[in-house]
Parts: C-alpha cells; structure tokens; sequence
C-alpha cells in the first residue's frame, strides 16, 4: 500500500498540482442490536478506499474510488485534476494553505480488547442479559445496543507526509421503551440514541455494567410514564452530563467551526452568529464558562494523533472565562483569523472530503463539586436528564431541547419526577446564566456518534467532556 | 478508453454484470438462502459560496449487502466493494453472523420473485455530465442572483446509478437511474432566500430560475422585524410541507414501528387521524417523483396510500414486517437488509387542493409565509409532535399581502392535527428534494414557541 501511495503523490505531482494528499482508508463497521432477548440486527461491514485531494489553478478537487488496483489510479488522480481544473474557472482568489510541517508518524487509539475480535456470540450475550434484566408491567421495548468502529488510514501529502493512523471506537448501551394508554417514554442508559461511546476496545463497554443499570433503566421509564408533565415557566436547571454533551455540541461545537463562520456551509447546515469580529471580544458565557476543543484528551470519541490533511491534534482554547477565543479551523480557513490550523479536518470516509469538524469539544470543570453537591446547593429547580429531542436555528442562536427525564429540586433535594421537558433559549444568553459548574469528579466523556455535515453529507463521531452544570432563569415546557 | 473501464457509459451491460455477479453468488452459497443486493455508481457534487466553487467532488462507489439464512438464523454483511475477495468476504462474514445468532421463529423466508416492470429514470447527459458543466450551472446561479444583489451559495449534483438484486428465492431485477439536484441560498443584506429542484435530468433544472427565485425571495427579506412567539396562521411553501411529511414517513408510516405499538397510526388503521382534506400516498412509480421500479429486496414499487381522506389507511413493509402484519407481500418499502429502520416510504405526495399558491396568501387576514423550515425534529413521536425553525423567508401577511419580513421562529407542533386544520392547498404540486411531491397549504392556528435574532 505504501507504493500506492507514493505512486498517488508522483502522479498529482506531474499533473502539475500546487498542492495534492491522498488518503487510504479502510474501515471496519459492526453494529449489533437486541430486542426483548432476542438478536434483532447484526450488520458488519468493510469499506476501503482512496481519496485524492489537488489544488490546481488555485482550486481545490477531490475523486475517491473504490478500486484500489494501479491501474485505476491514474484515473482518479485525472478526475481530481479536471474537477480542481473546473472549479478554478469560477475561482476570484487561489486557495492558500496555512504551513505546517510534514510528518512522518505513526498513531494508534489506546485500546485493550480488540472490540471486533471480541466473539459475537460474547457481546451478544451481555446485550441479551441487559434487556432481560429490564422488567415492567408497561415495558413494550428492552434493547440493547453495541458498535464498534475500527478504522486504518495511511496519508501522504506532496509536501511530504506520511502518517499511518489506527483508531478504534467502540459504543453502546440500553434502553427501556414503556407504552400505555397512547403514551410513549423512553429511559436510557448510560446515554440516549444507542448510548455512549468513545476511542478504546470493548472495555469501555464492559465498565457500563449495562447489566447491573437495566433494572434501575425499566422501573424509571415506568415512572415517567405516570408521572405529571413537566410545568412551564423560568426555572433554575441543572443539566447531567448526557444532555449538557449535546448541549455543547449543538450551541458551541457547530458555530466554532471556521468554515461555518466562513459562509462555506450556509447553504445547508447554516452559518454562524460566532461571526470573525467577535474573536477575542465576545461575551459567550458567564465567567464559569470554559470551553477547549481537545483532539489529544484520552478516550474521546474525537481523540486522534493527526486530522485528515495531515496537521497535529491539538488542544485549542475556545471560550475562557465566557469570553469566546477560538475557532475550529483548517489550514485553508486558518488565515482568515491569522493563525494556523487547529487540526480539525476530518472526514468520514475515503469517499469524502475533509471538513471542519469538533474533535473533543470539552467544557471544562468547575468548582461545584459533585452533581450531589450541586443539587444540595441548589433551593429550587429542575434536574433534566439524557437527551430526548434537540433542535437548533441556522445561525446557532435559538435552541429548543428535550430530555427523557425531570427531577424536581427543592431545598437542595431531589424530588417529583416530571415527563417531556423541555427547555429553550438563545445560545448567548443561556451560556451567560451558567452559575455553576460541577468538579474533575463529576467529569466525564460522551460521544457524539452522529455528527451530521457537509455536502454529500458526512456523519462524524465526536466527544464532549462534559461535567454537570447550573443555569439560571431558563424557559422551560414548550407545549404543543 | 475501452468500455469495461467506463462502465458508467453503458448502463445495461452494467446491470447485466452486477445481475451475473449476484446470481453467481445465490448459486454459491452454503446457507439456505441467500439474497445479494448490488450497486455501482458515481456521484459528483460541486459546492459555491461567496462567488466561488469551494468545494468539488466525485466519487465511484459500489456497494454489496449480503443476506444469509442457516436455520432461521439470519446474518448481514457489507462491503463497499464488487472485488471477489471483498465479496466472499462478506459472505463470510454473514455467515459468522448468522451462525452466532438464534432463530427467529417469526423468519417468512426471502420474498419470492414477482413481476416488476421498469420504469425510466436514466439520463445519459446527466450520467456523462462533466465538472464543466457543473461549474457553468454555479455560473449561472451566481449570476442571477448578482443580478437582483444576491450572493449565492449552493450546490450542482449529478450522480448515476444501478442497482440489482438477486436471491434464492428467484429474484434477479436491475435497474439504472440518474438524478440532478442544484438549490441555491441567496443572501441581500440581511435578507435571504432559497430555491431548489431535483429531476432524473440535468436539463430539468434551470439555473437561472433557480438563482433568480432565491434572491427575489432574498430581497423581499431583508430588515426582518422581530414578531411575537404564538399562534398564527400559515402558508407554507412546498419545501416546508415536504420536511413535515417527510418526518411523518418516518415517525408515523414505517411499518416496523407501527407493528410494535410505538408508532401514531399503531392499530388506528381505518381511523380517522388528521383532517378529511389530507391525502397522502407513496408511489416510487410516478414520474413526477424520481422513479425507482422496485426496493432493496427486489419487490416491485406500487402506489401505497397512507392516509385517504384523513383516514389512515396503510403504513410501508418489507416482506418481514408485512407477514407480521398478516400480509402476504409487502407493500415494495424495503430498505437495505443492512438498515435497522427495515421500510420507510421514499416517495411521498400529497394532494393538492384548488388554489394558487397567490390565492392562498391573498385569502389569508392575518398570518405567515413560511418558505421553508430547519432542523426539524422529533419531539414526541407517538402525538407526531415536531419542532423546528423557519429559515430563508418568513414574512407577515396582513389582509392577504405580504406587508413584511419577520425574524425567523420556532414553530412546536402536533403536525397530524395540524394538517387536519389545512384550509387550502395549491392545484399545483412541486417536486421537492426528498424526493416529496407536495403542494402549498394553508393551514390554521400553527403554534409558534420561540423567535430568533435574525
């Protein structure tokens, strides 16, 4: 494979590119779901490719192919070439590429227990024990779920590069589905949409011990289902890990990208109100607030050793002390804040371009202590948990959310539970009422296995470290 | 070049290959059925913002999803790839799945060959369209919203495909399709506006009208004034009525929930669930969509009626969900075996009434213009409650005119009940993206929950 690649870099060389990367990858895909005891899907799958990527005239083109014998090469270094050909006849100003030193490197994601070696007839098991071990007069759905992605990709860039990758991420966990008198509630553990997952091999599924939490998972998925409707109103809340994750996600991690702010996605996924003069000026959030996008965090599900165009993971400043610092960026968006890439380009799979995309975008403890002590300081309030619906506008202000579960709080204790809550709010504003956030022991990583962007679209896996956090003054229950 | 390096120019003797290449893998197998799913195509998309292509890519790709039964036992395999090695290798692998399974005693066997008749759905110019001839549309685009003080941003796409699926129980079909799709978001100041379209061919779609339409609509937006979260009655244009159908197919007519208990038409087959102005159906057949003339497992497309009159009337299966509903055949709604969401309806229309699209706002007292909505999502599926923002042209209508822009809202709404309050629909239908054939409505009393900033 080495000489495919070195064949690749020679051929984009002659074609006469300014700059060229070729990207051979191959993944390894298994996902595996249970239902009520039984195996209900079990899907493999292997994909491998090339990806070549010129900037000719000025502009950038992109082929991948499928067919990795020599003799297609040619070709799919001939179409990247017409294409970038064709993109510079509608180009003003050539592409410019922030440096970066070429590597000669190899990186593999800690991991213990190969999660694909791992027998089926293994995983399958502790999958059915969870969803027998779920019980209830209104249970309709015990599932289980587990996935795992194992991914090779060797890069080689004309500038000198050469860096072989190995990542490993694995995933999953449970969920209780109740149904009554037209009802429906849903409770999951340990995170909503299949669960949590991050880099590492089948150990980080073993730790769930998704067997010991399914009980707890049925019996409060029964209780939503007779519990009263969360009241509307201006609330103090606290949001656990699982949606504060996807909180970060939604209102940080997408309008921080640099090609987002750029305009380069508004026609789809949108733009960004993190627009280029608020650098270093912005009020984001409150003082509490401090948000890093860190590619070399541990575990995380958007840990790597170098982005797709070949640029160091890195651990990048966001948002210090509420006052926005940073962006995600790549080595072509990079100028326009004149610094160099964040090493944030990733893409999906050999058959697609880079994009800007979160790597672990973390907000960064506090000093509330545990979630228990943050409840205990806490007079009156909702605790709102695990993510169930999520929406957000074009610009990344106007958010609406919902989660599985609702605890009342009231003089620093946990009390009624409460069904469909909701919250709602505007990014800025909600940010600036955080109070408070939990403590290093109450941190923890979740990953985001279903990052969409980009045309043809991609789906990225992406990490937040996130620690339970307070906010004061938000509208809570949105009715239909 | 000779013609098996360029099998996209010949789309029959492909389809032939990928048949021979199934059958000869059904006729290999060990399990006690087997059935193969192949595809092989070419997708080419070219990105513009801010006067420039930013973006342009192409891609071959092929696909291979490996159905085995031992036993009752069912395995899945994948592989992005027609190479014999990467195809026994996933044979092998279903295999291993299969056997590391349990039996499935609800297992109704592979479904059986029946009759499908083709439909057209190849284009050759968009198969053959060159980077080129996208870069030229861009061009177009562009220029017509400068025209009206736009900038454009948007996309050109050209793919081609074939698709054939073979199994033991006889079922061997093939069929080659094309499709374009180009839209276009204008801004003017602070005012922005969209159009789109989709067709088996490139020239279908009308740049120019493309980017002329976004940016009147563009211009018409600009100094949006805030207006106040609550109930208003709505226009919506085709493209907003298509993304509430289009996750209605997936909350509401996938048979695989329905036949679970979780989903809103489970066991109110034959009710009335929306108003009796609401028609809706699937028919991957019609040429006003983007014909298909069978699914994932080889099982003839037909017109499916969903909701007749208001009355629900049928959710979509695959040959599983359709024995478990006491189906003989299913409806032709399989998706890959390879997908857990099993059948969904991918072609949708809905009736449309007697109106023009002008008549609809010109009736209207006092209400919206929505052009279309962002970020939809689900937010209880059982009521089909959505939310979700409008997005690139929202305006206030007082007296039946447009009197001015309004900053974008969230709108939270049960959208069965809301369909039910339709009180006129356009005559005309559009093909949206999707694809989703819809006209606009009118409906009262949507509830909008927030507003944005711009």
């Amino acid at each position: 494979m080495d000489d495919l690649l070195e064949r690749a870099v020679g051929l984009i060389q002659q074609a006469g590119a300014s700059y060229g990367d070729v990207r051979l990858r191959h993944d390894h895909t298994e996902r595996l779901a249970v239902k009520n005891g039984r195996p209900e899907h079990i899907a493999r799958s292997e994909s491998a490719g090339l990806g070549v990527r010129v900037i000719v005239d000025g502009a950038w083109g992109f082929f991948g192919t499928h067919r990795l014998e020599k003799g297609a090469l040619e070709e799919t270094v001939r179409q990247a070439v017409d294409i970038a050909r064709a993109s510079a006849a509608a180009q003003t100003e050539p592409v410019r590429l922030a440096p970066v030193e070429p590597t000669t490197d190899e990186y593999e994601t800690p991991h213990q227990r190969d999660p694909t070696a791992v027998p089926l007839e293994e995983k399958l098991d502790l999958l059915v024990r969870a969803t027998e071990a779920m019980r209830g007069p209104n249970l309709r759905l015990a599932q289980a779920f587990f996935s795992a992605f194992d991914t090779h990709q060797d890069f080689a860039s004309t500038e000198g590069a050469r860096i072989r990758q190995h990542i490993v991420q694995t995933g999953g966990g449970i969920a209780a589905t109740c149904i009554a008198d037209g009802r429906l509630q849903v409770r999951s553990y340990p995170n909503s949409f299949r669960g949590n997952f991050g880099t590492g091999g089948y150990e980080f599924v073993e730790a769930m011990d998704l067997v010991g939490e399914a009980p707890r998972v049925a019996e409060e998925a029964e209780a939503l289902l007779a519990a009263p409707p969360c009241p509307e109103g201006r609330r103090t809340i606290i949001l656990d890990g699982g949606q504060l994750a996807l909180q970060v996600h939604e209102s940080c991690g997408h309008p921080i990208e640099l090609d987002r702010v750029l305009g380069m996605e508004i026609a789809y996924a949108g733009d960004s109100f993190l627009t280029l003069d608020k650098l270093d000026t912005f009020r984001y959030g409150s003082e509490e607030v401090h948000i890093v996008a860190d590619a070399t965090c541990p575990g995380g599900l958007g840990t790597f050793g170098y982005g797709d165009e070949g640029v160091p993971a890195q651990k990048t400043p966001i948002v210090e002390a509420g006052r926005l610092v940073g962006y995600l960026s790549s080595r072509e968006t990079a100028p326009a804040i004149g610094r160099t890439s964040s090493g944030a380009m990733r893409a999906s799979g050999w058959n697609r371009i880079p994009l800007i995309r979160m790597t672990n975008v973390n907000l960064l403890p506090g000093g509330a202590g545990s979630l228990q002590d943050l409840i205990a300081d806490t007079d009156d309030g909702l605790l709102m948990m695990t993510n169930r619906s999520w929406s957000i506008d074009n610009k990344r202000l106007n958010f609406q959310f919902a989660t599985e579960m609702c605890r009342e709080i009231k003089n620093g204790r946990l009390g009624r539970i409460f069904r469909d809550a909701t919250y709602t709010g505007l990014t800025p504003e909600f940010w600036g009422a955080c109070d408070a956030v939990c403590g290093w022991e109450a941190w923890h990583l979740w990953g985001t296995p279903n990052c969409g962007k980009g045309q043809p679209g991609q789906t990225a896996r992406v990490g937040h470290g996130v620690a339970p956090a307070r906010f004061r003054g938000v509208q809570v229950g949105v009715k239909a | 070049m000779s013609a098996s390096a360029e099998p996209w120019r010949d789309p029959a003797a492909r389809e032939r290959r990928l048949l021979a290449l199934g059958q000869a893998m059904v006729r290999e197998s060990r399990a006690d059925e087997t059935e193969v799913l192949l595809a092989d195509g070419r997708e080419f998309l070219t990105r513009f913002a801010a006067g420039r292509i930013h973006q342009n890519v192409g891609t071959e790709e092929a696909a291979a999803v490996v159905r085995v039964v031992l036993d009752r036992r069912v395995g899945v395999a994948t592989a992005d790839s027609l190479e014999a090695d990467a195809l026994e290798a996933a044979r092998a692998s279903a295999l291993a799945v299969a056997e590391a399974s349990e039996p499935d005693p609800d297992w109704p066997g592979l479904p059986k060959a029946r009759a499908v008749k083709p439909v057209k759905a190849y284009h050759r110019a968009t198969a053959l369209a060159t980077a080129r001839t996208r870069a030229d549309f861009a061009a177009a685009v562009i220029a017509a919203a400068r025209e009206r003080d736009g900038e454009a941003a948007g996309i050109v796409q050209t793919d081609e495909g074939t698709l054939a699926v073979a199994s033991s129980a006889g079922v061997a079909v093939a069929h080659s399709h094309t499709r374009a799709e180009a839209n276009a978001l204008v801004t003017c100041g602070d005012g922005s506006g969209w159009a789109d379209g989709v067709a088996v061919s490139l020239s279908d779609l009308d740049a120019d009208r493309i980017g002329r339409r976004a940016a009147l609509t563009a211009e018409k937006s600009r100094r949006p004034r805030p207006l106040d979260p609550g109930t208003y009655d709505v226009v919506l244009e085709p493209a907003a009525v298509a993304e509430w159908l289009q996750h209605l197919a997936q909350v509401a007519f996938g048979g695989k929930d329905f036949e679970e208990g979780r989903g809103p038409l489970s066991g109110r087959l034959g009710q009335t669930v929306t108003g009796e102005q609401v028609t809706l159906w699937d028919n991957a057949r019609d040429r006003r969509t983007l014909p298909r003339p069978f699914d994932y497992e080889g099982q003839p497309a037909r017109r499916l009626s969903l909701i007749r009159g208001g009355v629900a009337e049928g959710v979509a299966t695959n040959h599983y969900r359709a024995r478990r509903l006491g189906k003989r055949v299913s409806t032709g709604h399989a998706l890959p075996a390879s997908s857990s969401y099993e059948c969904v309806p991918m072609h949708l229309f809905m009736k449309g009434g007697r109106a023009s699209a002008k008549q609809l706002v010109g009736e209207m007292k006092r209400g919206l213009l929505v052009t279309r909505f962002h970020y939809t999502n689900v937010l209880d599926p059982m009521q089909t409650v959505l939310t979700g923002m409008t997005r690139n042209g929202t305006f206030l209508v007082e007296n039946g005119r447009v009197v001015h822009a309004v900053r974008n809202l969230r709108y939270t709404e049960n959208v069965l009940a809301a369909l039910g309050r339709i009180d006129g629909a356009s005559k005309r239908l559009t093909r949206v993206p999707g694809p989703c054939v819809a006209p606009a409505v009118r409906v009262r009393g949507v509830q909008f929950s927030g507003v944005t900033e711009f």
